[in-house]
């Protein structure tokens, strides 16, 4: 069972990286404190793991059938891989990281299914772009909405508090849900551990990366790509949970990382393009690039010294 | 902190919402106040003003600790805070124009254009009134703050008339002059403060869209 602690090092660093799409915004414009932030998102990554966690477990197992031992190195190179970027304050993909691992894993040994890999890469694609449309329409539809049904400036201030809460809670559902496979689908693969258990041990290591070590990225999303208002920063959550909540039910772990960036984009285009930080934008995508192939690296280097051994 | 927020339903905001309302409340009984005070060459009027000063400042105290005490989101308690600081401004200048009015009477040639001056500042603080309740309650504000805007344009008018009629007013010695044109000076500024009071009410009312 000493395989399994990697993914648990990678459960907590998917924690400590993911929670920031969740409530980040919330927590930076001051609307949600950063102790009820990791309380609520704890409680309810743990639900969405145990309650749909499963759904995501079999794309990942398709991808490569790995070994115990593979799986242990495939989630220690996505593990360190998001630990270094997390330290760095880049909100990177641990799905990527997976599957960049899993791939570097496969290569070696010749035998990786590239064909679910396009399923998987398109997926990928699709995250941000459909995270940035639901935001811009989630941002226009129920900005209008509310403009016509709640008027007086202290409902609508209880609206927002409540709606940044519930979308908060319902974006760690969905993440939960959605990128529990990340952490342990490889185990159920290799045969160590069955899918409920898989869910119930990813949903706990990604509880307690959320309550020991996400502030530091949580600042990043929240503050560094566009100046959210509370009612932008809870139509970008709804968004990116939205999205999330979509990619699960079709089977397929994505970024939330991805998701939240493109529903702040889609959310910030209502406003005015001019709002949004490029540099920020770059540094994420320099991150999206670099998680998947140092994740294969750090997976193929180890696996390829062992097989001379 | 959120489930207080629920069950209560905003109570701290409308707690907030409805002094902030009082202390406006006060500044129109204050500008009222005082101009039955200039009218009437009344002096006990003219020290009530500095009463209902006192009274705006304990508003405002509760007003501002009821913000940092946790009413309205983050975003928008500097520019609530800002408000109540604009609106206070006004009773610190209705008050230091009463006190000069009590050390140096007004002189006749003057005095009826200071009592239109003082009728549009009573006028401009109602207009504030109306427009903030309206935009607690939701509601378009913008020709309520172009009305506050031509009342502002009014006393303008005004106070260049006065400046010109001040020229011809005999003063004693340097002090005197001096209380002179800070009276008129206040006096006509009155409108202008609360003018900057109606666009931060207008910014509020963009952030809370």
């Amino acid at each position: 069972m000493w395989t399994i602690s990697s993914g648990l090092f990678l459960g907590w660093s998917l924690g400590a990286n993911d929670s920031a799409n969740v409530f980040g915004t919330g927590v930076a414009t001051g609307i949600v404190k950063y102790r009820t932030a990791i309380v609520l998102t704890s409680i309810f990554v743990m639900l969405g793991a145990l309650l749909e966690g499963a759904k995501c477990i079999d794309t990942l197992t398709d991808l490569y059938r790995l070994i115990p031992l593979e799986a242990f190195i495939c989630a220690l190179a996505a593990a360190l891989t998001m630990t270094g970027l997390t330290f760095l304050a880049v909100p990177a993909s641990t799905s990527q990281a997976v599957v960049g691992a899993i791939i570097g894993a496969g290569v070696l040994s010749g035998s990786a299914h590239f064909s679910s890999l396009y399923k998987i890469v398109a997926c990928w694609v699709f995250t941000p772009v459909s995270a940035l449309v639901l935001g811009y329409l989630c941002h226009r539809g129920l900005g209008f909405i509310v403009e016509h049904t709640i008027r007086n400036i202290t409902h609508r201030n209880l609206f927002n508090s409540l709606g940044i809460l519930a979308a908060g809670c319902y974006g760690a559902y969905c993440l939960g849900s959605n990128n529990v496979a990340n952490v342990t689908g490889m185990y159920v693969g290799a045969g160590l551990v069955s899918p409920l258990a898989a869910a119930f041990i990813g949903g706990a290591s990604i509880s307690l990366g959320v309550l020991t070590y996400s502030k530091k990225v949580m600042m990043t999303v929240g503050k560094g790509i566009v100046p959210l208002d509370p009612f932008s920063a809870l139509t970008a959550v709804l968004a990116q949970a939205g999205t999330l909540h979509l990619f699960t039910q079709i089977g397929v772990p994505v970024s939330s990382s991805q998701a939240i960036v493109g529903a702040v984009v889609g959310v910030g285009l209502v406003a005015d393009a001019q709002t949004i930080s490029m540099r920020m934008l770059l540094r994420i995508c320099i991150g999206w690039l670099a998680t998947p192939t140092a994740a294969g690296f750090l997976a193929f280097v180890p696996l390829w010294i062992i097989s001379f051994l | 902190m959120f489930l207080e927020k629920l069950f209560s339903h905003g109570k701290k905001e409308r707690e907030v919402i409805h002094d902030i309302s009082r202390h406006i409340e006060l500044l129109s009984a204050a500008c009222k106040t005082f101009r039955h005070g200039l009218e009437k060459h009344d002096r006990n009027l003219m020290q009530e003003v500095a009463t209902l000063e006192r009274y705006g400042d304990a508003v405002r105290r509760e007003v501002i600790s009821h913000i940092y005490e946790g009413a309205f989101l983050p975003y928008l308690r500097t520019d609530l805070c800002g408000f109540v600081e604009i609106v206070d401004q006004v009773f610190e200048m209705l008050k230091d124009i009463a006190t000069l009015f009590l050390r140096s009477p007004l002189p006749e040639k003057i005095e009826r254009q200071c009592c239109m001056v003082a009728l549009l500042n009573q006028r401009v603080s109602e207009m504030l009134l109306l427009t903030f309740k309206a935009m607690s309650n939701g509601e378009d504000i913008r020709e309520k703050t172009l009305a506050v805007r031509i009342y502002e344009k009014k006393v303008d008018d005004i106070k260049y008339d006065l400046l010109e009629s001040l020229q011809d007013v005999p003063v004693d010695n340097f002090w005197k002059g001096r209380m002179l044109a800070d009276f008129v000076s206040g006096l006509t500024r009155i409108s202008d403060i609360i003018e900057d009071a109606t666009d931060a009410l207008q910014i509020i009312n963009v952030m809370t869209r």
